[in-house]
This record gives structure tokens, sequence and C-alpha cells, in this order.
């Protein structure tokens, strides 16, 4: 039997990492050139959970929006888990990632929810202030990434991945 | 209105025609499944979108991928999907009785427009959030040099004030020392006791050392105080001769050196020195050479001739080993300090002096042998009112002299207030206005001796103002003050039409001088 199929999706502003993130998570690799994403790449690995089936999760990178169109509605249907994307040197987009995640409850309210920051390499520039986290991180789990790195990448995966039933 | 036409609204032969473009555009290619994923038919071309027909199976899984999570029971749309080779195309899931039909159409080319179209867009913005926080920070970093620089220049007019009072309060019991030192050598001459002499040479060379110390000190704090303007006077180099003979002749007889200051005239005509400046070089090396000759001799020669001062120091004393050339000149160097001349200063202050008044300086210099300092000084053009007073009441000599005019154009009150304070003080009569346009009309209707404005004015600028009343044919004489310390500004206020061009921080000194060019170019 093929291993169970799990669809998530990687929300969040343009250029905070979500097409990177994906490529480190599934393939290993990283460029530096940004390339836009439009519409959708669909990609998949299998995770291995200790004491449970293997999962399948099928990820959709969907080009960044500061909201939630009728386009991208139309991509998170399905979706079981969500992965917030936000870039730690700009602020603005940690507020979109909470912005996006209150737009999709209503087609997908029993999404779990992991958020993202990204550009861990570059926390010297950050300005999301490590209180901001702490109070974040009462709501929902929060980890500090970096597609470039590797760093808290597979980790965020798989973090999804273990809140998802069955 | 009317709606948009029906295919039906079209001749069979149109409706072709459309169909065949949009299926050349679309390219369509049709996946057939049956319930449980399996491809039953295939049709289109499947290599368009890198489906293997060999593996078909392959590609349909990653096809239903795209379907998790949804109710198989109604048709979507997912417009944009990346294809396994890269290609974007328009997905539909048609649910046909109890298989699925999968429609892709191509959707490349439009893809690749909204891209470049998004990219764009999106760089943009990154660059601009990029370039706002540039800003902000610079922003930001302006404002603390502005607050540095505030600080700054807190420090430095408190120093300013300290040197004022020290300069004053360090010469007055000085030229008392001196003063009364000098009627004692005198009158317990021509046989006072060992002990006697003893004593009044031990106070002469300590006031000696004191005083040139003490000058050395408040010449360094001065640098930036004093502008390098320079004081052209007509000097009398045997009252300097005399006078510096009588400083150092005791303490050197008393070290058994022979010791001379001779003076040599070739010129016929009088000497324009800045003579502060000239007598400070000679106190400074006469008194390093009477200090570290022990035997032996220390000479120094003046001669004015070629319209310049040749000045040449030389002992037979400790001399300057070839290392420490360069670095006796700089200030608090360790040399001078290792073999007990206090702070280290006083070659440094000649080098200073030299610069600021255009000569050279040479050293030649044998360790255990001696040294010979060797400064060439070009002679100053007299500034032509230099001997007639200011043209301050009491200055003025009694000659009948018109009381002057000047109107002073600067916006801040402050200045505006000083700036009066100094004038008056200074003699002139004083008008004052705080904008440009109607400096231009007073200056015009009433014109004044002298017109002292600012550049930075709110809106008509001061070179503005002067360059309208310079082209309107004024002709009175133009000062032009200004915050920016720079030949570029400097050009741009001459250009317009000033006389002569002041910075800020004004000093009453060089504002004097100023004004005195002023009137006497009238
Ligand atoms: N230094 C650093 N750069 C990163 C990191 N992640 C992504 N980037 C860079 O950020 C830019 C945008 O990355 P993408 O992954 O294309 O961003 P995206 O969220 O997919 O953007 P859209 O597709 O436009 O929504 C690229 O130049 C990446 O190289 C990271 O962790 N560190
Ligand atoms: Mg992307």
């Amino acid at each position: 039997m093929s291993a169970m199929a799990r669809k998530i999706c990687m929300l969040g502003d343009f250029g905070v990492g979500k097409t990177s993130l994906v490529s480190r998570y599934v393939r290993n690799t990283f460029s530096d050139r940004y390339l836009t994403t439009v519409g959708v790449k669909v990609d998949s690995k299998e995770v291995i959970r200790d004491g449970r089936d293997p999962l399948k999760l099928v990820v959709w990178d969907i080009a960044g929006k500061s909201a939630l169109d009728a386009l991208n509605m139309s991509y998170l249907r399905g979706a079981s888990g969500l992965l917030l994307v936000a870039d730690g040197t700009r602020e603005q987009t940690l507020r979109t990632a909470i912005d996006l995640l209150l737009q999709s409850r209503s087609l997908l309210s029993g999404a779990q929810a992991v958020l993202l920051v990204n550009k861990l390499d570059l926390v010297e520039r950050w300005e999301v202030a490590p209180s901001t986290l702490v109070e974040l991180r009462k709501t929902l789990p929060v980890i500090e990434t970096s597609a470039l790195s590797g760093d808290g990448v597979d980790q965020a995966f798989v973090e999804l991945a273990r809140s998802l039933d069955p | 209105m009317k709606d948009a036409p029906e295919l039906a609204d079209f001749s069979p032969e149109v409706e072709r025609h459309i169909a065949r473009f949009l299926f050349e555009r679309a390219q369509p290619l049709l996946l057939e499944f049956d319930s449980a994923w399996h491809l039953i038919n295939l049709q289109g071309d499947a290599n368009r979108f890198g489906f293997d027909v060999d593996n078909a199976q392959a590609g349909a899984r990653q096809l239903q991928d795209l379907f998790i999570g949804l109710s198989h029971d109604e048709s979507v749309d997912l417009p944009f999907v990346q294809m396994p080779n890269g290609r974007s195309a328009h997905v539909h899931l048609l649910v046909a009785g109890d298989g699925y039909r999968v429609l892709l159409l191509d959707a490349q080319g439009e893809h690749d427009r909204q891209q470049a179209q998004q990219q764009t867009s999106n760089e943009a913005s990154l660059i601009g959030y990029q370039k706002g926080k540039a800003i902000a920070q610079l922003r930001q970093i302006r404002s603390e040099l502005e607050q540095q620089r505030a600080r700054l220049q807190d420090a430095n007019a408190l120093k300013n004030a300290l040197i004022a009072t020290l300069s004053h309060d360090f010469r007055t019991p000085l030229t008392s020392v001196f003063g009364y030192l000098h009627l004692l050598e005198t009158r317990v001459e021509p046989e006072p006791d060992a002990e006697t002499r003893h004593a009044l040479r031990a106070i002469r060379r300590n006031a000696n050392y004191l005083f040139t110390l003490a000058e050395n000190l408040l010449e360094y704090a001065r640098a930036d105080t004093r502008s390098s303007l320079l004081a052209p006077v007509e000097t009398d180099l045997q009252a300097m001769q005399e006078d510096l003979d009588g400083m150092f002749r005791p303490l050197a007889v008393e070290q058994g050196l022979d010791f001379g200051i001779e003076l040599e005239r070739v010129d016929e005509t009088t000497p324009v020195l800045d003579e502060l400046r000239v007598r400070q070089i000679l106190v400074n090396l006469i008194s390093n050479a009477v200090r570290y000759t022990h035997h032996g001799e220390v000479k120094a020669r003046l001669a004015w001739k070629d319209a310049a001062l040749l000045i040449e120091v030389r002992d037979t004393g400790i001399g300057i080993g070839e290392d420490y050339r360069e670095r006796v000149f700089e200030p608090f160097n360790k040399v001078g300090q290792a073999a007990g001349s206090g702070a280290g200063l006083g070659l440094s202050i000649v080098k200073r002096l030299v610069r600021q008044m255009h000569g050279t300086l040479d050293l030649q210099s044998t360790l255990g042998k001696g040294s010979r300092f060797r400064i060439v000084l070009p002679g100053l053009a007299l500034a032509k009112p230099a001997d007639a007073p200011l043209l301050s009441s009491d200055a003025a000599g009694g000659t009948q002299q018109r009381v002057r005019s000047v109107l002073v154009v600067d916006d801040d009150p402050d200045i505006t207030h000083l700036l009066e304070v100094m004038l008056t003080d200074l003699g002139f009569r004083v008008r004052s206005v705080g904008e440009a346009t109607l400096a231009v009309e007073q200056a015009l209707a009433n014109p004044p001796d002298v017109l002292l404005v600012d550049v930075e004015l709110p809106g008509l600028s001061g070179n503005t103002a002067v360059f309208r009343l310079r082209a309107k044919g004024y002709r009175g004489h133009i000062v032009t003050l200004s915050a920016t310390p720079t030949e570029e500004a400097r050009k741009v206020a001459l250009n317009a039409g000033a006389n002569q061009y002041l910075t800020k921080p004004i000093n009453i000194d060089q504002l004097a001088r100023a004004m005195q060019r002023a009137v006497s170019a009238a």
C-alpha cells in the first residue's frame, strides 16, 4: 500500500522564501536568485513519524500574496496543514502571515499551522523582535528557519507532519 | 445591450475557426481515469507536459496528488499548475460517471507574461523597502552626528572660553614676574654674591620655562580657534633681538655657554612679519637649544634679505638622532618628554607656525654634536590700514571720522544680536533685517557702508540677494557670512558678488579685520 498522503500549503508574502524552503526540504538545494512563483508548484516528500505510519507530504508552493483572493482559495482547498512563512528582515511579512492564517480559517477550519520565520542567516538584520515571537508561540508553533543554511527547515516540516492525523 | 454571443450565434465556419485557434493555443491533453485512478485513455500531446507515455501511471499519480483532500464529486479548476517538465498548465478535473477526466491546457505563454510583470513589481517593492530602510538609517546616523557635533561645539566653546581666561591669567602675572626680575637683575649687578646670582638665574630659568610652556599650550589649544590668518605688522627686528638676548643670555652664561644673537640686515626695507608668531618660533628654538646644550655654544642669527626673514639657531648640544628627525615635530612626542623638556610641544608648534607663514624649515643634526635649525619666512604684505586705528570712537584717536554704517542680514536673532554688539563695539552704526528681499530694498534705498549678509536665509538666499544687488548696480562692500567652510561655498559667494567670505562661528578678531578691510576699501 502506498503511504498516506496529506496536502500542505506554503502561505506567505512574496519573497519570504516559500519556494526556497521547499527546494531545501525536498531537494536540499538553494539559489540566491529570486524567481517569483506564478500559480502553484506541487512537490512531495515522505516523512517518517516515529511510532506511526509514514506520511507523504504533498507540498503546494503558492505565489506569495498579502491577502487571499479567490485564486488562492482554490489552491488551498483540501489542505490539512499550512506552513505560514514570514521574512525576519521584514516585520510586515509577519503580520501578513498572521492575516493569511486568519483569512484561511473560513475555508480550512481544521487545518494545522506552523509559522516559519525565515532568513535566520540574516538575523543581524532582523526587524522581528524576539519578544514578538515569544508572544506568538503562545498561539502556534513558531520555528526560525534559513533556507540558505537549512537551519530549522526539516524541523518545521516534521513539526507540521507530526500534528497531522492520523 | 446585447448579451455576449453564444457559440450557436456564429456560422459553423467561424465556429470551426475559433475552435481551431483555441485548440492550437491550448494544446489540450485529456487523461481519463477509472474510479481507482488507473489511466484508461489519453488524448493529445503528452510529451508537451512532460508525461512519459510509456510510464503514464507515474504521471497519473502526480496528477492525482493535485486533488488530495477534495471531494471527487465536483469539478475542479486549477490555473497555472507547474507540470513535471516545468511547463505551466491550467488543470481541470471533470467528474465523469464513476471515473475522472483531467484536462490540461497549456498556459506557459500566459504564465511567462504574468511572471515578468509580477517579478518586476515584487523586486521594485523589495528595493523600495530596502531604500526606505537605508534612508532611515542614514537619517539616524545624521541626527547622531548632529548631536555629537552640538556636543563638540559646546565643548569647543568651553575650551575657547577657558583659553581666553588662561591666556590672560598666565600673562598678567608673568609680565610682572619678568618686570621685577629685570629690576632686581639691574639692581644687584654688577657684583651680586654667588647665592643671589644663583637665585636670580633659577627664577629667570623657571619663569622663561613657564612662559614658553604656557604660550605653547595656548597656541596648541588655539589651533582651530585662531584661524591661520596672519597678522602682518612692521617688525622691529632689533628690539626682538634685544628682548631674546635679555631673556636667554643670563641662563646661557650661567651654563658657561658662548651665547649670541646676531642681526643682519641686507634689505633696506622694513620687514613686515607676523611678529608674535616669529617671536614664538625664536623663543621655542632658543630655549630648546639652551636647555639641551651643556657646553660649547648657542648661536642665533636673524637676517632680513630678499624680502624674507632667515632664522638660524645652532647649538653644540646633544643633537637629534636620525630616527627621531620626524618625530620631534609631533606634539607630545616622547623624545622631547624623555629629554625632560616637558610637554614636548615646542617643535610641533614651531612647525605649525612656519607652515602658517608659508615658510620652510630645515633641521640638520648630529647626535652628540649638535643641531642647526634653519627657517625662511617670506615677508608679508602690510594690510593697508594695518596701522590705522580701528574705527571705534576711542581708537579713532581724535580724528574726525564719520561713523560708518552696517546693514546686518541674518534670520537668527541671537546671531543678529551678537553681531550688533560686536559691530557697535567696533564703532559702527548697525541696522539689521532678517530676510533677504527686505535687505535688497533697504540696501538700495539707503546704502550702508558695509553689508553683512548671511548665506543661509529663509526664502531668498544670501547669495541670491547679493547677486540681485550687484545686478542692480549696487557698489557697496559686501561681506558674506556662512556656516559652510568650504572653498566651493566661498567661490559661489564671491561669484555672486561678495567682496569677502567669513565662516561661522564668528570670532571678533576675524570680524574686526574683515570690517577694517571693508572700510578701507570703501
Ligand atoms: N539569506 C537568505 N535568503 C533567502 C532565504 N530564503 C530565501 N531567500 C532568498 O529570498 C528570495 C526569495 O525567495 P523565494 O523562495 O523565491 O521567495 P518566495 O516566498 O517563494 O517568493 P514568491 O514566489 O514571490 O512568493 C530569493 O532571492 C532567495 O534566495 C534564506 O533563508 N536566507
Ligand atoms: Mg516562490
